[in-house]
């Protein structure tokens, strides 16, 4: 067992923020006496990654999810607790430790926006101490890969959302990182070029063994990616394991798809024998059933044995449904 | 240290802002303006013979130089430090594996090159209208090289310490059109030195101000004695230490305030 990469223990941070009313009279007083009050970010959050994993951080704006990849990439200093990511404290900023991470951010450009990429991407390979040989094998390979030949000569003022995209992974890919952080990567991006991104990043991770942790809103961007999940909430971490047990925990449902191949005239009375499923609004003439798990051999024996079943699925809620659901209760 | 990333941003820095010449150029005139317009009352109030030693032609030169020098020392850079701050753009720079300083020098010395290549040919198109006059000599070219270099420096890290009080304070901008107005009206840009009243010209010689731009012109044109310039190269000397202890200071304290605002 390889020792973790990024150890984190007790992690807290919170801002301290100026506060007013709104309105003239009001503004007058802050400044007078300016008011303050401590907005918890992150609390005592711990946890490890082990070198090559692909972690997904996921949780409701604000929850603290950038405010802990800020802290991990030495933006933020913490309130309290530690942190150790490749050996090193990350708020102590060294020269080396930035060079082993890269942060790439969905909403934060990384280049020059008045000159072409290629430009910026020579300065990084200097500011990053790249040899000449591997600069130029590893931009070869990215560009290949994310297919960009035609964008590196535009200046990047001029290139789409997503063609920038593409130039902010390789600004931040191309001296190799072992760690990387991705903070909304495909925010705003349509759906095309959402499912590109994950394959490349799927595929650059296998090949380098890079070590990333992802913030997304967009659950197929979880679902593809991240094997491991980490939920946060208010600050805290409430979950932190594989999808699918998340999943598993926070809907102990399945749902049962009916289609019939007769009218079935008393469906209502029939499901109301068993108390605990529920029957959801129909889909594409799709009679739909909420079913607790452990009741789901016997439900769909007896359907099929009681009704002219012509078809019947069973299936995961989708995941959008049970994110939601925490999102909005905030508890597993 | 990482030297050979700041000269790679340097030379892209420069790339970028040669784009963009058409602004630099006018926003170069409009620094001009002001010290043309003193060019002319000083010179119209010497017409009938020399004030405090200096003669017509002599105001003429000192002006022309001065247009030069305050291109060259004024740190247009800190003027986007608050931004770059308030608006989180400083991030970026933090993440990579050098000083953030280097971005700031390196707009500098690209600003410098735009600035030069519109302030030079102007100021000498004008010099063979105006025709000044200048007393210059190889010793004090000399000590010129020593005081427009801590001239600049003095300037940059000032203003700099100035715009980084942004970690705390939303608007610190506003320091720094105070250290503009006060080079404004101590740093030779209102008269020369000369022709200060003398509770001013105390003011001038203790403060940092006309050390940051009047002074390297006073010593090219010969206005001051070697005691005069050694003196005021050391307190130069003095106050640019001061201004970069300041912003070492400030700096690692600001760092540990920011709050990686957006995004």
């Amino acid at each position: 067992m390889p020792e973790p990469i990024i150890q984190v223990k007790h992690l807290t941070k919170v801002y301290r923020v100026p506060e007013r009313a709104p309105g003239l009279g009001a503004s007058v007083r802050s400044l007078l006496k300016p008011h303050y009050s401590d907005i918890p970010a992150v609390t005592d959050i711990s946890f490890t990654v082990e070198p090559g994993e692909i972690v997904g951080l996921i949780g409701p704006n604000g929850a603290g999810k950038t405010t802990t990849l800020k802290m991990l990439s030495g933006l933020l200093y913490p309130t309290s607790g530690d942190a150790q990511v490749a050996g090193y404290t990350p708020w102590q900023r060294q020269p080396d430790y930035l060079r082993r991470i890269s942060m790439v951010m969905g909403n934060r450009s990384a280049l020059n926006w008045d000159i072409p990429p290629l430009d910026s991407f020579r300065v990084l390979s200097q500011i990053y101490r790249v040899p000449p040989d591997q600069y130029r094998q590893i931009l070869d390979e990215l560009i290949a890969t994310l297919d960009m030949d035609a964008l590196l000569k535009k200046p990047v003022r001029n290139l789409s959302l997503g063609e920038r995209m593409k130039c902010e992974l390789v600004a931040g890919l191309l001296y190799q990182p072992d760690i990387l952080f991705l903070d909304e990567p495909t925010l705003g991006l349509d759906v095309a070029m959402q499912r590109r991104l994950r394959t490349f990043l799927k595929t650059f991770n296998q090949q380098h063994t890079v070590t990333v942790i992802l913030t997304s809103h967009y659950m197929a961007d979880v679902t593809a990616l991240c094997p491991r999940v980490m939920l946060i909430h208010h600050g805290s971490l409430i979950y932190d394991g594989a999808l699918q047990t998340l999943a598993a925990r926070l809907a102990p449902f399945k749902l049962v798809r009916l289609q019939f191949s007769a009218p079935v005239e008393n469906f209502d009375d029939f499901v109301a024998q068993w108390p605990a499923v529920e029957q959801l609004p129909m889909e594409n003439g799709l009679r739909i059933l909420r079913v607790p798990r452990a009741d789901v051999p016997q439900v769909t024996a007896r359907l099929l044995e009681s009704l002219p079943v012509a078809d019947l699925a069973v299936e995961d809620p989708p995941i959008e449904a049970v994110i939601d659901q925490i999102y909005a209760e905030g508890v597993l | 240290m990482n030297h050979r990333g700041g000269w790679a941003l340097i030379q892209n820095t420069w790339q970028s802002w040669i784009q963009h010449r058409g602004f630099f150029f006018l926003l170069a005139f409009g620094w001009m303006l002001p010290l043309l317009v003193y060019l002319f009352i000083w010179s119209a109030a010497a017409s009938d013979g020399a004030i405090a030693g200096l003669t017509q032609e002599s105001l003429a030169g000192y002006y022309l130089i001065l247009i030069l020098t305050n291109q060259l020392t004024y740190a247009t850079t800190n003027w986007t430090v608050g931004d770059n701050i308030r608006y989180g753009q400083i991030s970026r720079w933090l993440l990579q594996p050098m000083s953030p300083i280097y971005h700031a020098l390196s707009q500098e010395i690209a600003g410098k090159v735009v600035f030069m290549l519109f302030s030079v040919p102007i100021t000498a198109l004008l010099a063979l209208i105006i025709r000044p006059q200048f007393n210059l000599s190889w010793g004090q070219a000399l000590q010129f090289l020593p005081a427009i270099v801590l001239a600049w420096g003095l300037r940059f890290f000032w203003g700099y310490w100035l715009a980084l009080l942004a970690f705390w304070v939303t608007r610190a901008d506003s320091l720094l059109a105070l250290q503009d107005s006060l080079i404004f009206l101590l740093g030779g840009h209102l008269a020369p030195f000369a022709l200060l009243p003398p509770g001013m010209q105390t003011l001038a010689r203790l403060l940092p101000f006309r050390y940051m731009s009047a002074f390297p012109v006073e010593v090219l044109t010969g206005q001051l004695g070697v005691q005069e310039t050694l003196t005021g190269l050391a307190i130069q000397l003095g106050w640019t230490v001061l201004a970069i202890v300041l912003y070492r200071w400030v700096w690692t304290r600001g760092i540990r305030h920011y709050e990686a605002v957006g995004g």
